[in-house]
């Protein structure tokens, strides 16, 4: 085999086993079964110490783990269910704090202080001093 | 008498700490051709006082010495002997005790070191900040947080300590029997190794940031301190990785649902500042390659060791409510106080010499290795960000407005998981960047074969009969991390077998020992992955189910059959254990016979989960036990984990990297010129 057509062979090769993964990827998993508990971490639970009401085993955490299990089952959506804890509770119940309100700056600082670092890195190679002609290391040295 | 030598050797602890500032400082300035005599006996104090004051609390607690407050409060006689010992760090004062006891011992390695060295001022003015740090700890140890106060009066019938007094040579009373431990801290061994290892780490971080202040106050810069830095910062971080898995492998053995990481506010405050730590053993070798960074150095030393005390703060003065949180006390305004301090001293004393020890900021391109490691620091120093925003947020909104909000684990795993991917890309291609300035035929040439093995490793997965993506990308990091490392061993090892002639092998052992601290950065990096790949699968993959039982019921779950044969209660001199045997057969192999039970301890009403676990390689069974009645009717919690035991090897690889690059250092490394020496991260 000639040169060109291993590496066209080891390409196609490479992009096929990508594109098994990606579709792999984007048919996904059916997670159906975890509904209850997905919302039960998102609550927490009132009588504990920091746990959600899908990780303690008290008896308060069992029966709201309960009333989510039959709102699922009744066919309400995430956000109804959401609100009728945050009804009843207030919403110092919820773990998965809203992107909205009180705790929209919890959401929004991560991203500024992300922005801020790449500005800052960015900077740093502006900076520099006149460019000098990369130095490559000879073969394999690091 | 007990409490009487113990605060005595808090006391003679005190008075050599501060001895070792004055002196430490005094040396630093005076700088004698040999000052090690200078430091020998507040050193020496130092320690002898720490042992003192830890050997007393444990002969107090094993001799169940009620008169002492604390051991009337923490321990009972029926407590077992390794139940005893760790009562010494299951509670606040005695927590700081082991605390003081470990700053000592790091004050002791330290000067060891400093005296090998001859004159040596920089060690001279880190064993002086070394020392302000140990008075503090043990000036609180000698007022408000003192462990060997003494009881002056009992609860009805002679339990407990209801009153206790702060001189332990006032009049006292015993009682005849002790609260013993909270039952959440007595139900595992673990309890016993987690806090000593985690407490390793934690104070370890002092030595870097005495160093790093040492420094400033010298105005030094250049590679001296960096070096010393680095490597008490890397002892400190393979502790404090280690006692974090512990501390993961004890919830997962005992709080009952399977978790192993909750974010939980003290599990925040150990990993805060690990994450800084990682990033300063990264950006350090940038400094020792390249001759930059040096500022941002100092700022990551200072803030890891900041978090170490805001950690403290947060988790021992009752201002979160979590499950490792004690008892409000009046330690808290103190650890303010001292935060601020550190925090104004060390920022200030930074900003008068920044001008002095910073680097001019030369980055020939960011498509390098110190651009890679540039972009690891901004990660892991979000990431830090990140937990303490989500940690201290509650209490920020709480303060401002009154308001209460919630910030949990849906929170910190939205934003863990993209951060983490980011961090594990940079990870896995980093190491293989040259430095300066990278072409792209270069790389490309080093990662296209690892690449392929990554993507191989996730194809079989898919075959297996996984789609989920997290566990998919994870398997792909897994096996492109691992290839790297063995195609760069073998590249390395085959060129210098090609020179010298040997075999391959005893090339490539001799190439890891050649640059400990890349090759142990290598396997940290793989057992990160398969941390990565671990946790993936245990948070996508895990089943989870409950079953209600009486005796002869059996139950599929998960590819196993379970049958409950019989409930049992046992008397034991320090709990009742309500358990339930249950049989697990997988097809018509019996593959355990397990027995969850509910711990019911003397001391208190509430009952503790002990859950019973097989595990095996392709994954957990866990089973605990939700209810229990007398009439033998149980309700069990199902779990199966898949491949779990890949988030504690990851870990432990993890661990062992650094530990790798710990022990097998250069000794006697003289500082040579930073252009040659190959130093890798």
């Amino acid at each position: 085999m000639s040169e060109a057509v291993r590496r066209w062979l080891a390409g196609v090769i490479t992009v096929a086993l990508a594109a098994v993964v990606v579709a792999a990827m984007i048919i996904g998993e059916d997670t159906a079964q975890d509904r209850v508990l997905a919302l039960g971490t998102r609550i927490k639970c009132p009588v504990c110490q920091g746990e959600s009401i899908a990780e303690s085993p008290s008896e308060t955490s069992t029966a709201m783990l309960a009333v989510v299990a039959e709102k699922v089952a009744a066919g309400e959506s995430d956000a109804q269910i959401i609100d009728y804890f945050t009804d009843r509770y207030g919403s110092g119940i919820l773990l998965d704090p809203p992107f909205r309100g009180r705790t929209l700056a919890l959401w929004l600082t991560p991203l500024l202080a992300l922005a801020g670092g790449v500005a800052l890195i960015l900077g740093l190679r502006r900076r520099r001093v006149a460019p000098r002609a990369p130095v490559e290391p000879a073969g394999e040295e690091r | 008498m007990i409490a009487t030598v113990g605060f005595l050797g808090v006391v003679a602890a005190a008075v050599s700490s501060a001895a070792l500032a004055v002196r430490g400082f005094h040396a630093s300035a005076a700088g004698e051709r040999d000052t090690s005599h200078w430091l020998r006996y507040p050193v020496l104090g130092l320690v002898v006082g720490a042992a003192v004051a830890m050997i007393a609390l444990e002969a107090g607690l094993l001799a169940d010495d009620f008169s002492i407050a604390y051991v009337a409060n923490n321990s009972a006689t029926t407590t077992p002997f390794l139940y005893k010992v760790a009562s010494a760090w299951a509670a606040l004062e005695g927590s700081l005790v082991l605390w003081g006891l470990v700053l000592a011992l790091f004050v002791l390695s330290v000067w060891v070191g400093r005296a090998r060295r001859g004159e040596d001022r920089l060690g001279a003015a880190a064993l002086g900040f070394l020392g302000v740090v140990s008075l503090f700890v043990f000036v609180i140890l000698a007022t408000i947080s003192n462990a060997f106060e003494v009881c002056t009066a009992t609860y009805q019938g002679g339990i407990g300590c209801a009153r206790s007094a702060a001189l332990p040579w006032s009049a006292s009373v015993a009682g005849v029997e002790g609260f013993g431990p909270n039952p959440l801290l007595q139900n595992h061994p673990l309890m016993a190794l987690h806090p000593p290892t985690l407490y390793v780490g934690y104070v370890g971080l002092t030595v870097p940031f005495a160093f790093a202040m040492a420094a400033l106050l010298r105005a030094e810069s250049g590679d001296g301190w960096l070096r010393r830095t680095r490597s008490w910062t890397r002892i400190a971080w393979v502790f404090l990785t280690l006692g974090i898995v512990l501390g993961g492998l004890w919830s997962y053995e005992v709080l009952g649902w399977g978790g192993y990481w909750a974010w939980d506010p003290v599990e925040n405050a150990s990993f805060m500042p690990w994450l800084l730590a990682t990033a300063f053993l990264h950006s350090a070798a940038v400094q020792l390659r390249r001759g930059v960074l040096q500022s941002w150095n100092f700022v990551l030393v200072i803030a890891a060791f900041a978090l170490t005390i805001l950690g403290t703060f947060l988790t021992r003065s009752g201002v979160i409510v979590s499950v490792h949180s004690f008892t409000q006390s009046a330690i808290g305004p103190a650890l303010l106080w001292f935060l601020m301090i550190v925090l104004v001293g060390s920022l200030g004393l930074f900003a008068m010499r920044a001008h002095l020890v910073s680097s001019s900021p030369r980055l020939d391109s960011l498509f390098s290795r110190e651009g890679a490691i540039l972009v690891n620091n901004l990660l892991l120093a979000l990431f830090a960000f990140v937990v303490i925003l989500g940690t201290l947020y509650p209490l920020i909104v709480e303060a401002v407005s009154g308001d209460t909000v919630g910030v949990g684990r849906p929170f910190f795993d939205r934003v863990a998981v993209p951060l983490s991917f980011a961090l594990i890309l940079a990870m896995a291609v980093g190491p293989f960047v040259p430095y300066r300035a990278a072409r792209p035929g270069v790389v490309w040439q080093r990662i296209r074969h690892p690449l392929r093995a990554g993507l191989v490793a996730a194809v079989a997965v898919v075959l297996l009969g996984r789609r989920n993506g997290w566990i998919l990308l994870a398997t792909f990091f897994a096996g492109f991390v691992v290839a790297l490392a063995i195609r760069q061993l073998w590249v390395t090892a085959r060129a210098a077998a090609a020179k010298a002639g040997g075999s391959i092998v005893v090339e490539a052992g001799r190439a890891m020992r050649r640059d400990p601290a890349y090759w142990g950065g290598q396997l940290s990096h793989m057992g990160v992955a398969f941390l990565a790949l671990g946790i993936a699968l245990s948070a996508n993959s895990a089943v989870r189910g409950t079953v209600e039982m009486t005796p002869g019921d059996s139950a599929s779950f998960a590819g196993h059959e379970v049958a409950y044969t019989a409930p049992f209660i046992r008397d034991l001199p320090n709990k009742t254990a309500f358990g339930a045997t249950v049989e697990v057969r997988r097809g018509s192999e019996l593959v355990a016979v397990l027995e969850p039970r509910l711990n019911q301890y003397a001391s208190s009403r509430q009952t503790v989960a002990s859950p019973a676990v097989d595990s095996g390689w392709r994954g957990d069974f866990y089973v605990a036990l939700a209810s229990w009645d007398e009439d033998g009717a149980i309700a069990l919690d199902l779990y199966w984990f898949p491949w779990i035991w890949l988030v504690w090897a990851g870990a432990f690889t993890t661990a062992i990297g650094g530990a790798f690059a710990w022990l097998m250092r250069r000794r006697n490394a003289a500082p040579r010129p930073a252009p040659q020496e190959a130093v890798g991260v």
